[in-house]
């Protein structure tokens, strides 16, 4: 007879009770995976920001303009590879309520920048490049829109007003790029920075923010400083930081969402210990006879400690698989609605969270079960069997 | 039948000790989820009552059509004079009552954080303060037209640092003197820096634009005769609502969030909490199985037994539910924190925690009681005797 077969005997023994300690681990499981990949997608613009590249703003705040003469000033401090530009648009489809971000860039180095994030088939960039309406879509934007190939799209800004009058750049779809890896974001579209600035009403030669690669990381705050200082005492004072930095600070501005999910997920496993941990303590303290048989067939006490601690691991991995399984369906689900691909564009299940849960499946599998193993290691065999 | 009924419950109630650590798991489990629960709601409640205190049903709030928030907005010189003569705008001797609005958006720091946050930098004249009637100074004095003076709000004050009244602080390229705080009790202007209209224009190269008229009503609430004079006239490309509306619907986007975000979050630890309260009370009518056919043979009939176990999973999920939320009105209620609200700023508000969202949590506790209990109880009133007694045995 394997210790298998008898770990699972033991484990189905009770039908009712395994399946309500497999559903509240489930649960606790489901809520690991969605809000672990909730937490990820948040932070994904943290991760998935290259070491190289800055960010140059206005000193003020980021959503002051800065001019366009900068680019080129910047173009020619020590230690800048390259450097682009762009403008936030507030894009949305009249009558539709889905906001979206889109970007006025220049077209002949914005694809530069940002080479290792976004990809575009080569001759769709010419064909972007070349068109003043040309307008480039994210997969993940196409696929909400159904927007293709040659698609000509009316785009409304909630900021700006054409000169024409009206809210509306007519565009037409050039490309559709994709990302470098699966977590980042394509729910944006970009078009000529020519196009926009000279069709809206707001001023002329006037840039949102500007971007840059460094020749070489380490060299990032020696440029940092050196640009701030050339605009220092100007009308636009500017200040530069890393991708990563700015992505962070922006994220920190809607408040601690990683304590909060974090403190979300330690109440659920809080929870699912307590009982689970208990259920566990209460089947070996009934089976305690049984155990004691165990024993006096002669099973060591390190034996039926194994058999014990192996039944809680089985529990765990039973709920904890299926609860991970289930947050996958969920979050492909909800990935898919068009506002929180708007909201949460990075959303997915990643290996980590998955690696992450499979070490809390073993942590809880050994904290419900020591205890009781330990008891059933100690048992005494004629306490056990003279007990009623 | 009612005193069986009272006894039995007794009798259950009293055996509770006899399964110590279970049912405190239980307990606990359900002040968790209840906590949780009522963590959310305050937040999000908190959020709504700091936005929807700020709106007035007797001013009127005119933006550029479909800019939906302030910092989109943008009006010229000319479209205020012509909409400010439109009938449904209140007048007084000095003319219209409206407040052209500049709104900007500057950094501060977080005192506890340190974070640099997006803070609303607001340009206003006289006649802007006199539609406030709800605004006073608590510190200092208000700023002097012309000059590069600020004011600042409550929260402000309270949540960042470097506006302590006195102080000097550089926004954009100039220095500015805080010399007063403001409250607006409680509402979002609260969380907002103030200072002389022209000032702001001049200081941040803004011309004669802003951002937002507001104007008071003839009659409150009524926006129609706006709309008409908007409609009749090409130059005013504007929308135009009560304040009380525009606050409402920028409130609605985030506290549904966390509300909708709350409550599932809720119900799926509430689950949880439930296989742990079954488990609970099967393992308590499988305990005093030998009890209940012994009370079953000497003529109880099935119902008062029903009961027993039902009220013991109900006292425990409202054990546990009174405990969450007494834990959660500790914690939470009153705790300041802030978020971005749409126009990209921050805002500053309290977790509520009222009645209402206080009783949303022990309906929940009371919900997971009542499903915990009602299918273990089934089982204990329809226990076979002859069974019981060789289960107990």
């Amino acid at each position: 007879m394997s210790d298998l077969y008898l770990v699972s005997k033991n484990i189905a023994r009770n039908k009712l009770r395994l399946v309500l300690n497999t559903f509240a681990i489930i649960i606790a499981f489901l809520l690991f995976g969605v809000l672990g990949s909730i937490n990820n997608a948040f932070n994904a613009g943290i991760e998935l920001s290259a070491d190289d590249r800055l960010v140059v703003v206005n000193k003020i705040n980021f959503t002051q303009p800065l001019p366009l003469s900068y680019v080129e000033k910047i173009r020619a401090v020590e230690g800048v590879k390259q450097a682009t530009h762009a403008n936030w648009f507030g894009a949305y489809v009249e009558g539709s309520k889905i906001f979206f971000a889109g970007f006025a860039v220049d077209p002949a180095t914005y694809l530069d920048v940002y080479a290792d994030y976004l990809t575009v088939e080569s001759t769709q960039r010419q064909n972007w490049q070349q068109n003043r309406q040309g307008v480039l879509i994210g997969e993940k934007l196409a696929q909400t829109f159904g927007w293709k190939m040659g698609d000509r799209i009316p785009i409304s800004s909630n900021i700006f007003s054409n000169m024409d009058g009206s809210h509306v750049w007519d565009m037409v779809v050039e490309g559709i790029f994709t990302g470098a890896e699966s977590q980042a974001d394509t729910n944006y579209l970009l078009f000529h920075y020519k196009y926009f600035i000279e069709t809206q009403t707001f001023g002329s030669d006037w840039v949102g923010w500007i971007v840059l690669n460094t020749t070489d990381p380490s060299l990032n705050d020696q440029v940092a400083n050196a640009i701030d200082e050339q605009f220092a005492n100007s009308f636009h004072e500017t200040e530069t930081s890393s991708e990563k930095q700015f992505n962070k600070s922006f994220l920190e501005q809607l408040g601690s969402i990683g304590l909060i999910i974090t403190s979300v997920v330690a109440a659920a496993f809080f929870t699912l210990l307590l009982i689970v941990g208990n259920s566990m303590a209460l089947a070996i303290r009934e089976r305690t006879r049984e155990i004691a048989v165990l024993k006096t067939l002669g099973f060591s006490a390190k034996h039926v400690f194994r058999l014990v601690l192996s039944e809680s691991l089985l529990l765990a991995a039973l709920g904890g698989i299926l609860g991970l399984l289930l947050a996958q369906v969920l979050v492909q689900g909800i990935s898919q609605a068009p506002q929180i691909k708007n909201m949460l564009p990075n959303l997915v299940l990643t290996s980590d969270i998955f690696i992450q849960a499979v070490v809390y499946i073993v942590v809880l599998g050994l904290i419900t079960g020591i205890v009781p193993a330990y008891r059933a290691m100690q048992l005494n065999i004629v306490d056990a069997l003279s007990r009623r | 039948m009612f005193a069986q009924i009272t006894s039995i419950i007794s009798m259950n109630i009293r055996s509770i000790p006899q399964r110590f650590w279970m049912s405190l798991a239980t307990v606990v489990a359900v002040a968790v989820v209840v906590a949780v629960l009522l963590a959310f709601l305050a937040m999000a409640n908190g959020f709504r009552t700091t936005l929807q205190g700020s709106g007035s049903d007797e001013l009127a709030i005119l933006l550029r059509t479909g800019s939906q928030a302030e910092i989109n907005s943008v009006l010229m010189r000319e479209q205020i004079n012509v909409v400010s003569e439109s009938p449904g705008i209140a007048r007084d001797e000095q003319g219209p009552l409206i407040s052209p609005e500049l709104y900007l958006i500057v950094d501060g720091k977080k005192k506890d954080s340190q974070i640099k946050a997006n803070l609303p930098f607001r340009g206003i004249d006289e006649r802007g303060l006199e539609l406030r009637p709800n605004m006073r100074i608590v510190q200092g004095r208000m700023f002097e037209p012309g000059k590069n003076e600020i004011v600042v709000g409550e929260a402000i004050q309270r949540e960042f640092s470097g506006f302590e009244v006195g102080n000097t602080i550089q926004l954009g390229r100039a220095q500015w003197q805080v010399v007063g705080v403001f409250s607006a009790g409680g509402s979002i202007f609260d969380s907002e820096l103030w200072a002389d209209v022209r000032t702001v224009q001049n200081q941040f190269e803004r011309g004669n634009t802003v951002q937002i008229v507001r104007a008071k009503l003839t009659t409150p609430g009524d926006v129609t005769a706006i709309e008409e004079t908007i409609k009749s006239d090409q130059r005013l490309n504007l929308d135009v609502k009560t304040e009380k509306a525009f606050y409402q619907e920028q409130s609605q986007g985030v506290s549904d969030l966390i509300f909708y975000l709350g409550w599932p979050l809720a119900i799926a630890m509430a689950l949880g909490a439930l296989a742990g309260a079954l488990n609970t009370m099967y393992n308590s009518v499988a305990q005093r199985s030998g009890e209940i056919a012994t009370l079953r043979a000497i003529g109880f009939p099935g119902l008062p037994v029903f009961f027993g176990t039902l009220f013991e999973s109900l006292v425990l999920a409202l054990l546990g539910g009174l405990l969450g939320a007494v834990a959660a009105y500790l914690f939470f209620d009153g705790l300041t924190t802030s978020t971005l609200g749409s126009s990209f700023t921050q805002v500053v508000f309290r977790f509520d925690m009222n009645a209402d969202v206080l009783l949303n949590g022990v309906i929940l506790a009371l919900v997971i009681g009542f499903i915990g209990g009602f299918f273990p109880a089934l089982r204990a009133a329809r226990l076979p005797v002859l069974l019981a007694f060789a289960a107990a045995a």
